[in-house]
């Protein structure tokens, strides 16, 4: 029968997770929490709706566009949050700006998108990200880079690419043009889609020439190993475009001094992200999803938007994403059915096996015997613990079926692993 | 590694582009098959032939890491994919038509403008830039009947060499964008696969060159 009201159906974008799927996600936030409080981070836990003013501060005009937005009774607009960057930035600059520096900052949070579902991604989805507040160092940027790096490895993801922009580097070539916005817009597609028909043609009516145009038309193919960097040196202008190279070179060879230098792929080309991200970029791809996993970059210029000027850098991951991908095992079912019965023992046994770490279920509709049988392998429970009355209790493991006294009971019970 | 998916456009480009494939080292086993799916012989592609406007919506899942879609395609569903190579092959351009007597039509003072397309998107956004208003109709084919039965005043349609507009009593009023076949590639495995797919990129590139130069001096 199809649900016909608007009552029993969720709104386009949305789901429930219950049973293995909550499990994983919870299980995954578990294991991202313990990675990065492991690199000395700290949690903040940030409000769902802000003033959409604060939100909408160095954000993009899609992500602009994507907000959920209402009403408070005084007549303020609203939104709940898209991204955790922009609140963090907010926090910062206006409470924790007399902190010792830099900040260690990491969150897990739901953020809201007006946006088609994409490969596990819907209307409400959770981003778990950290943000290292204080540090303009290369070191700062390497750092985020290699906790991004140990989540992917902690959730068992092996196969990874992590693709390293810069996006420093085209705002140095461009510093002595004057371009609007949607025309910077414009052209940072053309270089994202490595179309060079369309690059060359919007050069051209952009009025951008000589080096600058031979620099831009060149970004699409920047892309590789250390090589890249020796090509770009040779299409720097000027000192703010030399001083991005030098940049994104440092951190590259502190990530291959970490070891994970193959996980990295330098890519000039990868221009377009958020619209707030003014140093390295990057993206973290994984076998067997078309859309990036994890995104991450340089904000310098973000928290100043909030009274104070702080450079920052950090990523976040798609934890429905991650679901998709992740190969970390989990297990929902009970291990034990216990009968419920008047006998006290029954309790006790629960309580036991409780005490050993495993997932103990009263049967609190009051069934024995088949019916409770029955109840148990439906749910795939391990095991089931009966009343048979007089003292004497049936132990029930898959096809085995064993009847024992109180303490044989609790010996068994003691000896199982959890 | 396992093989590489490449959506290929269905129908009219199909047996060209597994022509170009061909020549860059990668022919097909049937090309004349029916079938859907097919392997090339040398174990590095599996070729899956979709509906042309549905090619870049399989790139950009990575259910196909490589396609081949137009650009009159590509712009019409803004996908987020990258685009390094033209085919230079199904080039056709993206054209506003009309009646003859549309020629004489002022777009600037007419309120009432309807305009069929199989292109929507393309279609309004050029009303749109240029400070228009157009009722857009969204048609899936066949756009030259609309101004015969009264249906639009003017099209947006795909002009290869204008044959069917003439057919059809309509003359091409302006070119709104030139277009030809794309190689595209989805981002996650343009960087999972960087060497591999390098190396494709570049022998389609030589594969078309080699057409180019063939062309030129017969």
């Amino acid at each position: 029968m199809y649900a016909n009201s608007l009552r029993s159906q969720l709104p386009h974008g949305l789901t429930d997770l219950f049973f293995e799927q909550a499990a994983l996600k919870t299980d995954l936030e578990d294991l991202l929490r313990e990675v990065f409080q492991e690199w000395g981070y700290q949690r903040i836990i940030l409000p769902t709706f802000e003033y959409y003013d604060s939100l909408a501060t160095g954000a993009s005009a899609v992500l602009k566009e994507e907000m959920y937005r209402f009403f408070d009774r005084e007549g303020h607009t609203l939104a709940l949050r898209p991204d955790m960057t922009v609140p963090t930035a907010r926090v910062v600059s206006t409470k924790l700006y007399d902190q010792p520096l830099p900040l260690h900052l990491y969150y897990i949070g739901n953020v809201f998108r007006y946006e088609e579902p994409q490969a596990g991604r819907r209307r409400e989805f959770t981003q778990a990200g950290i943000e290292l507040v204080g540090a303009d160092t290369a070191e700062a940027d390497a750092e985020v880079l290699a906790v991004a790096i140990d989540a992917l490895r902690a959730m068992n993801i092996a196969q990874f690419q992590i693709n390293l922009g810069q996006v420093a580097f085209l705002r140095g070539i461009l510093s002595q043009e004057t371009l609007s916005d949607s025309d910077l817009g414009r052209l940072e597609q053309a270089i994202q889609r490595q179309n060079d028909v369309e690059l060359q043609r919007t050069l051209d009516e952009l009025g951008i020439e000589n080096e600058v145009a031979r620099a831009i038309r060149a970004l699409p193919r920047l892309c590789g190993d250390e090589g890249v960097l020796e090509e770009t040196r040779t299409l720097c202008t000027n000192a703010a475009s030399r001083r991005a190279i030098d940049r994104l070179e440092r951190v590259y060879e502190l990530l291959c001094a970490e070891g994970v230098g193959d996980h990295v792929i330098l890519d000039l080309g990868q221009v377009r992200s958020m619209a707030y991200y003014t140093g390295i970029t990057f993206h973290g791809y994984v076998e067997g999803l078309g859309f990036a996993l994890c995104r991450g970059g340089r904000y310098d210029g973000l928290i100043e938007h909030f009274g104070r000027a702080m450079p920052a850098v950090g990523f976040a991951l798609g934890v429905e994403r991650a679901m998709l991908v992740t190969e970390i095992p989990v297990e929902v079912t009970p291990d034990l059915v216990i009968e419920a019965s008047d006998d006290p023992a029954c309790r006790q046994l629960a309580a036991m096996a409780r005490a050993k770490g495993l997932r103990v279920r009263m049967d609190v509709l009051g069934r024995h015997g088949e019916a409770l049988q029955d109840y148990a392998r439906a749910i795939g429970a391990r095991r089931l613990i009966c009343c048979t009355g007089n003292g004497r209790y049936l132990l029930i493991e898959g096809d085995v079926q064993r009847e024992l006294d109180l303490q044989t009971v609790e010996e068994e019970i003691i000896s199982w692993k959890d | 590694m396992e093989r590489l998916t490449v959506a290929l456009p269905k129908g009219r480009m199909q047996k060209d582009v597994l022509a170009l494939f061909g020549e860059a080292g990668y022919p097909a086993g049937s090309p004349n098959s029916r079938k859907l799916i097919l392997n090339d012989t040398l174990g590095i592609f599996r070729f899956l032939l979709a509906k042309p406007f549905d090619v870049p919506t399989y790139v950009e899942h990575g259910a196909a890491a490589l396609g081949v879609a137009g650009e009159d395609v590509l712009r019409e569903n803004e996908r987020d994919i990258y685009e390094p190579l033209g085919l230079d092959m199904a080039k056709c351009r993206l054209v506003l038509a009309g009646p003859p007597e549309a020629r004489d039509l002022n777009l600037r003072t007419e309120a009432n403008l309807r305009v069929a397309s199989k292109y929507p998107r393309q279609a309004r956004a050029y009303f749109q830039e240029r400070g228009l208003s157009a009722e857009i109709i969204s048609l899936s084919g066949s756009v030259e009947l609309a101004p015969a039965v009264g249906l639009a005043d003017l099209i947006v349609d795909l002009v290869q060499t204008g044959r069917t507009l003439r057919e059809n009593g309509l003359v091409e009023l302006e070119t709104i964008r030139e277009s030809q076949a794309m190689l595209v590639v989805n981002r996650a495995s343009h960087k999972l696969y960087f060497q591999t797919i390098q190396e494709i990129i570049q022998n389609l590139a030589d594969a078309v060159a080699r057409r180019q130069e063939q062309k030129v001096a017969p």
